[in-house]
């Protein structure tokens, strides 16, 4: 391809060269401006080499008990009943567990259909966090930091600032339905790196803001061609605005958004297979099982990270139901994504993260409940650079505390990025004087669960 | 503790660091009169830890760690895993008075008769052994081993010595002569000279100067906000007469919307919010009146030194009367309306949290310095030790932050508030009925205590009939009568109430806590200012007072460089979209250099013999040739200075996105330039509110439907305006000097599909379409003016006479097809108001708000519509010349 400069292409386009070619020529610059500075969302190189290219959080939020679920302890039946360290009533699940797989991990019968992918998962037992508090845990899971004085940029939009997206046509960073307090936009923001870092909130209907064409597309593309006409009248004036380039690419890149995302979200179309086998059905009840068929769709048309969520596992009371409840809800599609993405080969470069900002103990709290624990908990990754069936850490005879291989957030971003190909102590942007990271000072790399 | 007063600057510097430096020594050797009472020794006797080690260590863990530790959730606000904690104690009082085991809780709550009551709670009872350990240890003075104070702290450093003699900022303001030029004729003013030096250096010539049209439109937007009218662009196109454009200029800076327009400047710097922000988001609804008190001192031209010490310490401030002093109140509102974690269960940590919020505010806003760095250590790379960072955090630990909000983890309602800690602003209030009052104040107290006694309960957690906690009634019974209550007694009900800061009750200086650790005392540090900067006039601080308003006087000292220097470079940033040290925030070493330091000391001077006046300092920007250059670039130019620092064009810049707004509605004859009454936030209790409950939904109906400018709109953080949210709006939380700018697909889709654009193309159309005697090319021309500010080419009209008659037609023939869909269905009726729901417990699918589809009905309004809205994207529109 001739090296056009992007002004020549725009001269030429005004002259009667179609703009059907200009559309494509820019998918091919896509890369890099006239000046050869790099697009910050252009595709970027890894520190180094990794297999993960995609990351999908699968997200817990309200702290999903690990006594009920994933954290066997034989100790905690043993001594159920009998008094805690540190006081309360050690009280054992309810649940039956049972070991799964070659690697004999432990799942609880809530979860038949996770238990299935049993040797796929690599498990990170040892978490442990700043603050037992809802708002202050789950902004430090996402950014990194609890202080809530300097809001930091969340992971998500550091992936995007190290990686920049694969598909210049979707959102690289999306998260649908997040929580609407606990931090609200904080926790998919991009705080002081720019904007084009930010998360897409969208709900789990796919709705975008200002992605519906108010017209027919026929009309819209006429009055697209107009304002690109203007554009280009400005472009061969003087005293050009240097956005000016990227202000024409992005009409046409929003024009084709307009299309290309409403049918990327709209999983009406899959096969009636897929959809049983996630379990997707309308209404409040199905949320997560078509946040979950997204999610892939979202993954596999390229888009870096993408966030999905199950609220409601704060169980102070009501455990016992809902636990049974929200289990339901999420064992189905959880096991029907890995399925999906395994199949595809999409596992092959995607990473699958899975958890909640902190734990609850093993003690009673009230008749049928569970308080937070801060100290030990898991959480789970599965597909891209990891080991299958690898464990990582552990939480001590009750599951209270975490014991070996101690993870903070801090940790676990490292790792994360780690996994994506990128040095967490390398990923740095100047703001206010200081070169600032996802992982602050601080970070260490779980890699006895690489590949 | 007051400082020597000396008058001969450095002398004073030497000795007062060695003042602070002496005073760490002597806390260090415990022998100081800053020693508190609760204080241990350094080096506590190695037989009482162990005995603290062996036999109460362990109760505290295994007893009492369960509900009160950091770990866990502090229950009544205690923690037993810190002394600190124990000394300072819950929402009881101390756990622990050492020396005194009568006075503490702790005793007191372990050996409650009433078996029911006694701690621990749940689990086995402390045996009568561990209890008289627990007694002796208090006995001996509550001893706990020594928190590690880190050798460096308060020791001097060769380093810091040589960066505040080397780095430019920290130096004397320099009164730099206007350098010779090649061309004597280019200049208009001393600016131009230091301008036209610095290019001749870099033997680059200054493009032409710019058309009156680009100029006209350049300087409304830049001291206004908005776009000139077509009539005020006729005006001066037809002006000839020389002092032409000194005019416009005199007309903006009078005009209320230079204000409007400026004191949106500060307010992004200010990092101004309605509400506390992340964690839980409560909701400030009296902030507005702070938003005003900036607009206005804006538009007065208040000294910009005043409004520094105004904001700073306006409540210390004489004042002439009760509205003088209700504004200087207000203006406090600057260091109150930061981010708050509310959520946070230790106090001692929310206070420290938001003392740092302060530091880090006041030290970037006026001086470009990043304080809060030296939170935890010595900053790294500018001479701020950790001393001066607690000599700063002495003077807000003795200020009362007069948000209305207190820390508590977890709760609903109105928890969170605290009525009495508002500022009360003049006016009368009836006094309440007092048989009413009394009748409430006991049902609350009634209904606390019910629900005091079921709370968190095995019982109060059971879950009743209608699926929720027996223990929900219960809440809301005792909310909804707090609610009524503080209806009858509260003046911030009736409007008279201000978020700000007074002086605290007890004023004293604080200790360092070591790395940043809000409960790991070390030594106490006097109070302060910033040694980095040798300011002799500043006075030492009043023992009686909290110390702000000494700390306004050195911020606008006569030898404080930094203010002003920090200040005409904010102006300047604003007028050429580039500040003459490119970092706007951050004049530290790790910020950029000044582009033209003689300018910047230049006008930095000029400034403060101006009398610190802003108007006067932008008028003479404005008349500068430099600010009068055209936009034109040539490809020499940028080979040679791409970033143009050197000043030889003038940068295009975007609308900002509250300019974007302003512009569009502006355009289209809908913008209401009256400023509203308050904001709708002032509406709303402080109670916790979501981002996509219905508080956040009918702040976005409310800021859809207004056509104020944008700096009146509801600024909820986290609840950003859908008409803002496309351009980069400020982010609420962060000292923000400069805005993004940045290109995103999102932008197009906005521009092409939002109701707001949509809204305000249809009524520009129906605009030009009214009149009947016009033709099209009449109404062409209309918009081009209205919306550009300047008429359409021949090809233009021509091309969008074309567009018209080709998209008329086609939409004619898809109405013909399909006949639009009836309008969109009535909303429902509301339901009645629901008790809040536990905010932990919501379902998290969340009401939003229905954006309106703009369908005109008839296909020529469809295609006018079409034409108006292609110029509001077009990026002329956009961009400024």
């Amino acid at each position: 391809m001739i090296p056009l400069s992007r002004r020549q292409v725009l001269k030429s386009a005004s002259a009667g060269f179609g703009l059907v070619a200009l559309a494509g020529l820019l998918d091919h610059q896509a890369k890099a401006d006239e000046k050869g500075a790099p697009k910050p969302l252009a595709p970027k190189k890894p520190h180094f080499p990794a297999k993960a290219k995609k990351l999908i959080f699968v997200h817990m939020n309200g702290a999903m008990s690990h006594h009920d679920t994933f954290d066997y302890k034989p100790q905690l039946v043993k001594d159920d009943g009998k008094p805690g360290p540190g006081g309360g009533v050690l009280t054992a699940s309810k649940f039956k567990f049972q070991q799964h797989g070659q690697t004999g991990s432990w799942f609880s019968e809530l979860l038949p259909n996770l238990a299935k992918h049993a040797d796929k998962l690599a498990w990170l037992r040892g978490l442990h966090t700043d603050t037992p508090a809802h708002p202050q845990a789950v902004v430090q899971l996402h950014t990194g930091s609890a202080n809530a004085a300097l809001t930091r940029p969340s992971m998500g939009a550091w992936l995007l600032y190290g990686l920049g997206s694969e598909n210049q046509d979707v959102p690289g960073y999306i998260t649908i339905n997040p929580p609407p307090n606990f931090g609200g936009a904080v926790n998919y923001g991009s705080a002081f790196l720019p904007a084009h870092f930010q998360g897409t909130r969208i709900d789990d209907r796919g709705n975008l803001p200002n992605l519906r064409s108010a017209t027919g597309s026929s009309v819209q593309r006429k009055q697209l061609d107009l304002i690109q006409s203007f554009n280009r009248d400005l472009a061969a004036r003087p005293g050009v605005p240097d956005q000016l380039d990227g202000v024409i690419e992005s009409f046409e890149l929003g024009f084709k958004m307009q299309r290309q995302v409403p049918e990327l979200l709209d999983i009406s179309k899959e096969p009636q297979k897929v959809k049983e086998a996630y379990g997707v059905k309308d209404g409040p009840a199905g949320s997560f099982a078509r946040q979950c068929v997204m999610a892939r769709r979202l993954s596999e048309a390229g888009v870096r990270f993408v966030e999905i969520c199950q609220p409601g596992w704060d169980h102070h009371n009501n455990l016992h139901k809902g636990m049974i409840d929200r289990c339901g809800s999420i064992d189905q599609p959880v096991a029907a994504l890995l399925t999906d993405l395994e199949q595809r080969g999409l596992l092959d470069d995607t990473l699958v993260l899975f958890g909640s900002e902190f734990g609850r103990q093993p003690t009673s709290q009230g008749a049928d409940g569970r308080d937070h624990n801060i100290t030990g908990y898991p959480m789970f990754l599965a597909g891209a650079g990891v080991k299958n069936g690898a464990t990582y850490g552990a939480t001590d005879e009750y599951g209270i505390r975490a014991v070996e291989g101690r993870m903070h957030a801090n940790d676990l971003h490292a790792t994360l990025l780690a996994l994506l190909g990128l040095d967490h102590e390398k990923l740095t942007y100047r703001y206010a004087g200081r070169d600032f990271r996802l992982t602050d000072v601080k970070g260490e790399v779980a890699r006895a669960i690489f590949a | 503790m007051v400082r020597p007063d000396e008058t001969e600057g450095s002398k004073l510097m030497r000795s007062r660091s060695k003042l602070r430096a002496g005073a760490i020594v002597l806390a260090l050797a415990a022998v100081s009169g800053l020693a508190r009472a609760a204080e241990q020794p350094a080096a506590p006797d190695p037989a009482k830890l162990e005995f603290f080690e062996k036999k109460i260590r362990p109760v505290l863990a295994n007893h009492c760690s369960h509900c009160h530790s950091a770990d866990t959730k502090p229950a009544g606000g205690l923690r037993v895993d810190d002394r600190n904690g124990l000394l300072t104690g819950g929402t009881t009082g101390p756990a622990v008075v050492p020396g005194k085991p009568a006075e503490g809780t702790l005793l007191k709550r372990v050996t409650q008769k009433e078996a029911k009551r006694r701690m621990p709670l749940e689990g086995e009872h402390l045996s009568a052994s561990q209890v008289a350990d627990l007694t002796k240890w208090i006995r001996d003075g509550a001893v706990w081993p020594a928190v590690k104070v880190p050798a460096s702290l308060g020791r001097p450093k060769p380093e810091y010595e040589r960066l505040k003699k080397e780095h430019w900022a920290w130096q004397p303001l320099t009164n730099p002569r206007a350098p010779g030029v090649s061309n004597p004729a280019w200049p208009r003013d001393d600016i131009d000279r230091f301008v036209l030096a610095r290019l001749d250096a870099a033997k680059l010539a200054p493009v032409a100067d710019a058309g009156k049209l680009a100029l006209i439109r350049r300087v409304t937007f830049d001291l206004t906000g908005l776009p000139p009218t077509p009539e005020a662009i006729d005006a001066f196109l037809k002006d000839t007469s020389p002092g032409a454009f000194a005019k416009v200029v005199d007309r903006l800076l009078a005009s209320p919307q230079f204000g409007e327009h400026w004191g949106r400047h500060w307010l992004d710097v200010a990092r101004y919010g309605e509400s506390t922000g992340p964690s839980r988001n409560i909701p400030y609804p009296h902030a507005w009146k702070y938003r005003d008190y900036v607009i206005d001192s804006v538009n007065a031209d208040v000294p910009f030194d005043r409004f520094v010490r105004e904001q700073v310490a306006g409540d210390l401030l004489p004042a002439a009367d009760d509205k003088a002093g209700d504004r200087l109140k207000v203006a406090t509102g600057f260091l109150a309306l930061g981010v708050k974690d509310v959520n946070q269960r230790f106090k001692v940590r929310f206070v420290m949290d938001n003392v740092d919020e302060q530091i880090d505010v006041v030290t970037r806003s006026v001086l470009g310095l990043t304080a809060s760095c030296a939170r935890c250590h010595d900053h790294k790379f500018d001479p701020i030790p950790t001393t001066d960072y607690y000599a700063l955090a002495g003077i807000f630990t003795s200020t009362e932050n007069a948000a209305g909000v207190r820390n508590q983890m977890g709760g609903a309602g109105l928890a969170y508030y605290v009525p009495d800690q508002l500022l009360r602003l003049s006016g009368p209030v009836p006094p309440p009925p007092a048989e009413q009052v009394e009748k409430l104040t006991a049902e609350v107290a009634e209904a606390k205590k019910a629900w005091d006694a079921i709370r968190g309960t095995a019982e109060g957690l059971k879950l009743a009939a209608n699926g929720q906690p027996t223990q929900r009634p219960y809440r809301l019974k005792f909310e909804r009568l707090q609610s009524e209550l503080l209806a009858l007694t509260d003046p911030a009900q009736r409007g008279l109430a201000a978020h700000g800061v007074r002086d605290a009750k007890v004023v004293t200086d604080t200790e360092v806590r070591i790395r940043g650790e809000a409960e790991k005392l070390g030594p106490v540090v006097p109070r302060g200012f910033l040694t980095a900067l040798t300011v002799p006039e500043a006075r030492p601080i009043n023992p009686h007072q909290s110390g702000r308003l000494e700390l306004a006087r050195w911020l606008t000292g006569e030898n404080n460089a930094l203010t002003p220097r920090v200040a005409v470079n904010r102006v300047w940033a604003h007028l050429f979209g580039r500040g003459l040290v490119s970092t706007v925030d951050n004049f530290g070493t790790t910020g950029d250099k000044p582009s033209h330091p003689e300018l910047l000391d230049h006008l930095a001077g000029r400034f403060v013999r101006d009398g610190w006046s802003v108007k006067k300092l932008v008028r003479a920007i404005a008349l500068s040739r430099a600010y009068q250059l055209s936009a034109d670039a040539t490809e020499a130019h940028r080979r040679l200075d791409p970033a143009n620092a050197l000043v030889w064009r003038h940068s295009p810049r975007r609308l900002t996105a509250d300019e974007f707004r302003d512009a569009t509605l502006a355009a289209a004859g809908t913008l209401d330039p009256k400023r509203p009454d308050g904001s709708p936030v002032k509406a709303f209790k402080m109670i916790e509110m979501r981002d996509n409950g219905p508080e956040a939904k009918g702040i976005h109906e409310a800021a859809d439907k207004s056509r104020a400018r944008s700096v009146y709109l509801p600024l909820l953080r986290g609840v950003i305006p859908r008409s803002l949210e496309a351009f980069d709006p400020v982010e609420q939380t962060l000292v923000t000097g400069s805005r993004e700018s940045t290109t995103v697909p999102g932008q197009a889709l906005f521009l092409l599909n939002s109701s707001f654009v949509r809204r305000q193309s249809l009524a520009s159309a129906e605009r030009v379409l009214k009149d009947p005697k016009a033709t099209d090319a009449e109404r062409v021309g209309r918009v081009f003016r209205n919306t550009l500010g300047r008429p359409p080419t021949e090809a233009e009209v021509v091309r969008v006479l074309g567009f018209l008659a080709e998209y008329e037609s086609v939409v004619r023939q898809e109405m013909a097809a399909a006949p639009p869909a009836p309008k969109a269905e009535p909303a429902k009726p509301k339901k009645p108001d629901e008790p809040p729901p536990d905010p932990d417990q919501i379902d998290q699918t969340g009401e939003t708000a229905i954006e309106e589809v703009i369908r005109p009905t008839d296909a020529r309004t469809a295609a006018w519509l079409a034409f108006v809205q292609s110029l509001y994207a077009s990026a002329e529109f956009r961009f400024v010349e």
